[in-house]
């Protein structure tokens, strides 16, 4: 059994749901650690005290917000976990939303929950009401001394929790300036383009699309640690495309001709 | 307008639109230095080669990635630049999605495209995808390198602007097969009352209703800490186990859902003692909300109960 990172529960009503968290996903980048080119030695932070220009011990660090230029207040430990809520590990369900409805740019991180202690009834019973009605519990949530706001859903069998962005984290669309042309794109070009549109679409299926980055990053890896040299290859610059209806036409002849 | 990120063109088909990238998520987090605690100094962080115990310049950084057999491979600059792909600067489109059919966990983080420059080509050609990724409801994905990462992206159409955003791989989720799912299926008549319940306290979707109160809090905790008050954490409290009798707890809730009453979670002080203002009946949330608006002082390092004591004094 994979190991949960909090266990708490979910309450909506007077109904309790015992639940566990697990990680839902994991970044896999290439990641690599700092080393002095000349010896191949590891790097190290460091930590100096700008004003003395002296190591500091870790235990000598404090966590400090500035207030006014230069000037701090220092927070411990406590002091930042007061800000968290009352630390009880429930989520109070506060109303239930249409899933479909939140926009997926407020969508963070998302965890499994699994069915904790006794909880494997009460489990099952949110789940098959959350994918029957396609609705999602509105909750808070305190985690590592933070507090989140999520969304609980139904996904194939199993309760997902995501923690969702707030309203004012987000820039509105009106902040992004967009000239508009003289004149619109015409109906045959619209038509056209549609068309384009449906001869390239296709269902998702997320495992089509593999990080080929990930596989260069390592393949670039593979070859140096053989010792060959790396070349970096010259990149020709791409040309604007004057004529939009000409440039949709040839798309579309291609398109249509790639799915023959 | 905040600086753009990005700027390179998005390529459908044979049509080339010049545009420049911009996040579409401000951070709006109360963000800490560390500080000597001696003297409230910042601390500054220096790279030291482990070995010779001296200071190294960002110039003399490579990056070093280890192999199975304890041995070493050190990455220039150069060598990682010849991983990243040929067409830097542009936005490829693979092929059109429908948006619902794109699972929200594979989303990460989101940006907006705005053409660049006024030349009436490049403006008539975003506004023709726009138009068209409108009215179709579908989303493009493609792909484009950022930093030297390349992402996975998905373009559609929010409020008129092409909005972007990256994406996890596949193999980034994790398997479900290890998360307990539960018991059997519930009987019906059970499923029929959780349902009752979730519509019972369903509501639309709007997120300006929700504030983070954390932050909220977080930046009050440094308030007074900056007027010399001493600030506690609150007192934890029971999240407690699944309910004895699930058809009772079901149907409790439903009849209190639809007559507008409240549920006093803790299932204590309920004794009417406090009858009227239906203070016990409220969340912390709920009740730091309050505290908010009547300012309530040190409400930030208040416990449900604390907070219930405050408001009804």
């Amino acid at each position: 059994m994979a190991r949960s990172i909090w266990n708490g529960t979910i309450a909506f009503g007077l109904m309790t749901v015992p639940v566990k968290l697990h990680t839902a996903t994991e970044s896999k980048t290439v990641h690599f650690h700092e080393v002095h080119l000349d010896d191949g030695a590891r790097i190290e932070h460091r930590r100096f005290c700008s004003k003395e220009d002296k190591e500091v011990p870790y235990k000598q660090v404090v966590k400090g917000y500035e207030v006014a230029d230069d000037e701090y207040v220092v927070l411990d430990k406590e002091e930042v976990a007061a800000a968290a809520g009352d630390g009880a590990h429930r989520i109070d369900v506060e109303h239930f939303v249409d899933a479909a409805d939140i926009d997926p740019v407020f969508f963070d991180k998302t965890y499994w929950l699994g069915a904790g202690d006794d909880g494997g009834g009460p489990y099952r019973l949110l789940h098959d009401a959350l994918e029957k009605t396609g609705r999602a519990g509105i909750g808070r949530f305190t985690f590592h001394d933070r507090e989140y706001l999520t969304a609980v859903r139904a996904r194939d069998g199993v309760l997902v929790l995501h923690t969702l962005r707030f309203a004012d984290e987000l820039v509105p669309a009106s902040d992004i300036d967009i000239a508009a042309p003289s004149r619109g794109p015409g109906d045959r070009e619209v038509k056209m383009a549609a068309q384009l549109i449906d001869t390239l679409h296709e269902k998702f299926k997320a495992d089509k699309y593999e990080d080929e980055y990930r596989a260069a990053v390592l393949d670039v890896v593979k070859r140096k640690a053989k010792g060959e040299e790396i070349v970096v290859a010259d990149e020709p610059e791409s040309d604007d495309a004057p004529d939009l209806m000409a440039t949709l036409k040839a798309s579309l002849d291609g398109a249509k001709k790639g799915r023959r | 307008m905040a600086r753009s990120l990005w700027t390179g063109s998005i390529s459908f088909g044979l049509v080339n639109v010049p545009v420049a990238l911009y996040s579409a998520v401000r951070d709006l987090d109360v963000h800490f230095r560390q500080l000597h605690e001696k003297d409230g100094a910042p601390i500054d962080t220096r790279r030291f080669c482990s070995q010779e115990d001296k200071e190294v310049p960002f110039e003399a950084i490579g990056h070093g990635y280890d192999l199975d057999d304890a041995e070493q491979v050190v990455l220039t600059d150069n060598d990682l630049a010849a991983a990243a792909p040929r067409k830097t600067r542009t936005i490829d489109i693979e092929g059109f999605v429908d948006v619902d059919e794109v699972d929200p966990i594979y989303f990460d983080h989101p940006y907006f495209l705005a053409p660049v420059g006024e030349a009436e080509g490049n403006l008539r050609a975003y506004k023709l995808l726009v138009k068209v990724m409108e009215s179709t409801d579908r989303a493009a994905l493609g792909r484009f390198v950022m930093r030297t990462k390349e992402y996975l992206v998905l373009v559609r159409v929010r409020d008129g602007v092409l909005s972007l955003t990256t994406m996890r791989f596949h193999d980034e989720v994790r398997p479900t097969k290890d998360v307990d799912t539960g018991g059997r299926k519930p009987a019906k008549a059970q499923i029929d009352a959780a349902v009752a319940l979730v519509e019972a306290l369903a509501a639309d979707w709007d997120p300006s209703r929700y504030t983070d109160y954390y932050r909220e809090r977080l930046l009050e905790v440094i308030e007074r800490k900056r007027k010399g008050k001493r600030i506690r954490a609150p007192k934890s409290s029971d999240a407690g186990g699944p309910p004895p009798d699930i058809m009772a707890a079901l149907k409790e809730s439903l009849e209190r859902a639809r007559s507008g009453q409240g549920f006093d979670r803790d299932g204590e002080g309920d004794d009417g003692s406090d009858a009227g203002d239906g203070l016990t009946d409220l969340s912390r949330d709920e009740l730091y909300e309050r505290a908010q608006k009547e300012d309530v002082p040190g409400r930030s390092s208040m416990s449900r109960d604390e907070l219930i004591e405050a408001l009804s004094g």
